[in-house]
């Protein structure tokens, strides 16, 4: 059976009232900022329950004007989580500042028992990672940062609609950056990036920097960027956004018959704890393995596509490496590189599909 | 007041998608569902770096961001700083700050464009390149600013937002300086449905960087070699600029055609209105009609209440911008630049006026300056 990773030709089969909107777009030719965007900054919003979204190029976008809008600057330092994707950090570097990398718990987000090490004179800011989808422990988090008196910026990339106890990712921190590449839970059909925050201070100078600081058309209040949402995107946007529950929710039971599947794999599958107070909105569904490099063939060999997300950790990247950080310095996060792999768990997998992945999982340790 | 005789608008975009077989075109491409890179990008980017010349193009999610590459490519930084001109688009300054260096302008000539004569009082140990403008899509002197730049081992980065298509000689613009920065804004004359830009070089080494730069320092999938930044031309946008493209060359000439209309129809209104002089030997591509006009916002209000659509680019240099305080530039620092700016009018020159239409533009400015 195949299994595909990919979704969007099943999204397109159903893109007749989007391309007509397209169409229409084409036709009146507003393709910079204008209704379509602020309808879908309206719509984020409401989705997310904060006041302010602003719709920019990317995520990482999102992540690096946050930070700007806070003032980070050239010799800060930024806290963020050793295992995200290499955005996360390139967003810190991006604003100038340097990465400060703090390993993770068994839900592959930041172990906040671990920030306050972290933290020095030259701390600006904790960047915290939903990871998968999966949000951060935001209440240990946020008691440090009004301890340190240090904003924080979520990194809701990969987790719209993630919850803590009933609270929406992004009204934790100051500001949220959010992602709408074409993989994401909600996605549009190129490149596209939400901030939502619920101060009207950071509204305002947010949307100044993405759009060159122009005040109006003549007058330039500060240096900014170029990191508009396309207006065609907003479009593509306003459409998927009303299945944005419909998908967090398929997503859900996905992960669950997966969790149930693999269940009895233990301890060679290892699947992170679920806690009934947190909402896990499974843009990845991940687990730890044994003999993983093997198992991710197994599963490619059977038309499964898994994949990893990462095999190597930031920190022993090439452009890690070049902070100063080594092997060992994570010990947890490095661990994982080494044991985690990513299932399929789109909202249009059948639920055949998801019985064959347990099915092969348990397959090939039987074989063993 | 009574209904003007016609409307002239100053850019008339939608005619641009009025053609249906390029629509379908782009929903048919669309529907193969790559949406991030891929073989349409690279087929544009191929296209694109033959129409200037250029050894390598690639493609951006905006022309700011093209020059910014282009600085950090080259590894401009903080304590650099960067030369361009004051009359420019904000972006041009912009992205020097963006890569955390200081913007340092030079005045403009009569053409609007960087005055070669004035470069050398601007360049000191600290400056790293220069940035020419080709603004309104008239290119800037190369040659004199090269011979300026190259004995001291300055980049020259040329800002080709505005000049696709443009060339000195036989030398297209892009092709000329170490890199060049385009912009596919959807109201330059290729432009697409959205944000989107391109970088050309000559420099491998640029091109590598900047490859590196655009898709978040990604060697591979999985290996991150520098830190990057995300900025990729949509791959929709690819294909619509791919279809744009087609018809660059009529865009071109029918800009061209309109501006020479312009120049010989203006020149009796003189000295009302002054038309730029015209170099010999370049390939103005005209993304805007630029004169000097006496009593400007006047005669900008009489042209509105006749239907005519004029714009200012841009009323207020950018050294007297708030966001350029911090520069410590007064007024009178630029004063070509700063005179300019009081008298400068873009008249409607897009690939769809035609010449009644321009008649009608020429006729009511002479009304303006008869009463």
């Amino acid at each position: 059976m195949r299994v595909p990773y990919s979704y969007l030709r099943e999204q397109f089969a159903d893109s007749e009232p989007i391309l007509r909107d397209i169409k229409g777009l084409l036709e009146s030719t507003q393709f910079t900022l204008g209704p379509p965007v602020a309808e879908f900054e309206e719509r984020f919003a409401r989705l997310c329950g904060a006041r302010h979204a602003i719709g920019v190029g990317t995520g990482t976008d999102a992540l690096f004007l946050s930070l700007k809008a806070l003032g980070v600057e050239p010799g800060d330092e930024v806290i963020t989580a050793a295992d995200t994707f290499i955005a996360t950090a390139g967003a810190i570097v991006q604003a100038g500042a340097r990465p400060v990398f703090v390993d993770v718990l068994d839900d592959f987000n930041i172990d906040p028992g671990k920030i306050e090490a972290a933290i020095t004179p030259r701390t600006r800011a904790l960047l915290p990672v939903h990871y998968a989808g999966q949000p951060a422990k935001m209440g240990p988090i946020l008691d440090i940062a009004r301890r340190r008196k240090l904003p924080v910026v979520e990194d809701a990339c990969q987790a719209i609609s993630a919850a803590i106890d009933g609270k929406l990712v992004s009204n934790f921190g100051v500001a949220a950056g959010f992602s709408l590449h074409p993989l994401k839970n909600l996605n549009v059909w190129g490149d596209g990036g939400v901030i939502v925050t619920n101060s009207p201070e950071l509204d305002a100078t947010l949307r100044l920097l993405r759009n060159h600081g122009l005040k109006n058309r003549d007058e330039v209040e500060i240096f900014g960027y170029n990191c508009r949402l396309d207006s065609l995107q907003a479009i593509v946007g306003n459409h998927l956004i009303r299945d944005t529950e419909a998908i967090t929710a398929a997503r859900i039971k996905n992960a669950l018959a997966l969790d149930a599947g693999l269940a009895p794999l233990a301890p060679r599958v290892r699947v992170p704890k679920r806690l009934p107070n947190e909402r896990h909105v499974f843009h990845l569904y991940m687990f730890e393995a044994d003999d993983r490099d093997r198992l991710l063939a197994y599963l490619v060999a059977r038309e499964i596509e898994a994949k990893i997300h990462y095999p190597v950790p930031l920190h022993l990247q090439p452009a890690g490496r070049r902070l100063g950080y080594k092997e060992g310095d994570f010990p947890v996060a490095e661990r994982q590189a080494k044991r985690i792999i990513t299932l399929p768990v789109h909202q249009h997998l059948s639920q055949s599909q998801v019985q064959f992945m347990v099915d092969s999982v348990a397959a090939f340790y039987r074989q063993r | 007041m009574s209904t003007p005789a016609m409307r002239v608008k100053y850019m008339d975009l939608p005619r641009q998608f009025e053609d249906g077989a390029v629509v379908a075109r782009v929903i048919d491409e669309f529907k193969r569902c790559q949406f991030v890179l891929g073989p349409q990008v690279a087929e544009f980017e191929g296209r694109f770096a033959r129409a200037c010349g250029a050894a390598h193009a690639v493609g951006l999610n905006s022309g700011t961001d093209a020059l910014f590459f282009a600085l950090k490519a080259l590894g401009v930084g903080p304590g650099d700083e960067v030369i361009t001109a004051p009359n420019s688009f904000v972006a041009s300054a912009g992205a020097i700050v963006m890569a955390g260096a200081t913007p340092v302008f030079v005045d403009v000539d009569a053409e609007y464009l960087m005055d070669p004569a004035r470069l050398p009082d601007a360049i000191t140990p600290r400056t790293r390149a220069i940035i020419p403008v080709h603004l309104t899509g008239n290119p800037a002197d190369l040659d004199a600013i090269g011979a300026i730049a190259a004995p001291r081992g300055l980049p020259v980065i040329e800002d080709a937002a505005q000049a696709v298509g443009a060339a000195i000689g036989g030398r297209v613009v892009g092709s000329i300086g170490t890199a060049a920065a385009f912009s596919l804004f959807p109201l330059k004359n290729l432009g697409v449905a959205g944000d989107g830009g391109m970088l050309t070089t000559r420099s491998r080494e640029v091109f590598d960087k900047v490859m590196l730069y655009r898709h978040h320092g990604l060697r591979t999938r999985d290996e991150v070699e520098i830190w990057g930044y995300n900025s990729r031309l949509d791959t929709l946008q690819a294909i619509v600029a791919d279809a744009v493209l087609d018809g660059l060359e009529a865009v071109t000439a029918a800009r061209i055609r309109n501006a020479a209309f312009y120049d010989q129809a203006l020149a009796p209104l003189a000295p009302h209105v002054v038309v730029p002089p015209r170099r010999r030997g370049v390939r103005q591509v005209f993304h805007t009609y630029v004169v000097q006009a006496e009593r400007r916002d006047g005669l900008r209000q009489f042209l509105e209440s006749r239907g005519v659509e004029t714009k200012i680019h841009y009323p207020i240099p950018i050294h007297l911008q708030k966001a350029a305080a911090g520069l410590g530039y007064k007024r009178g620092a630029f004063p070509v630049s700063e005179a300019q700016s009081e008298r400068i009018v873009s008249l409607p020159v897009h690939e769809y006026l035609t010449e009644t239409e321009q008649h009608y533009v020429v006729d009511r400015i002479g009304e303006f300056y008869r009463r």
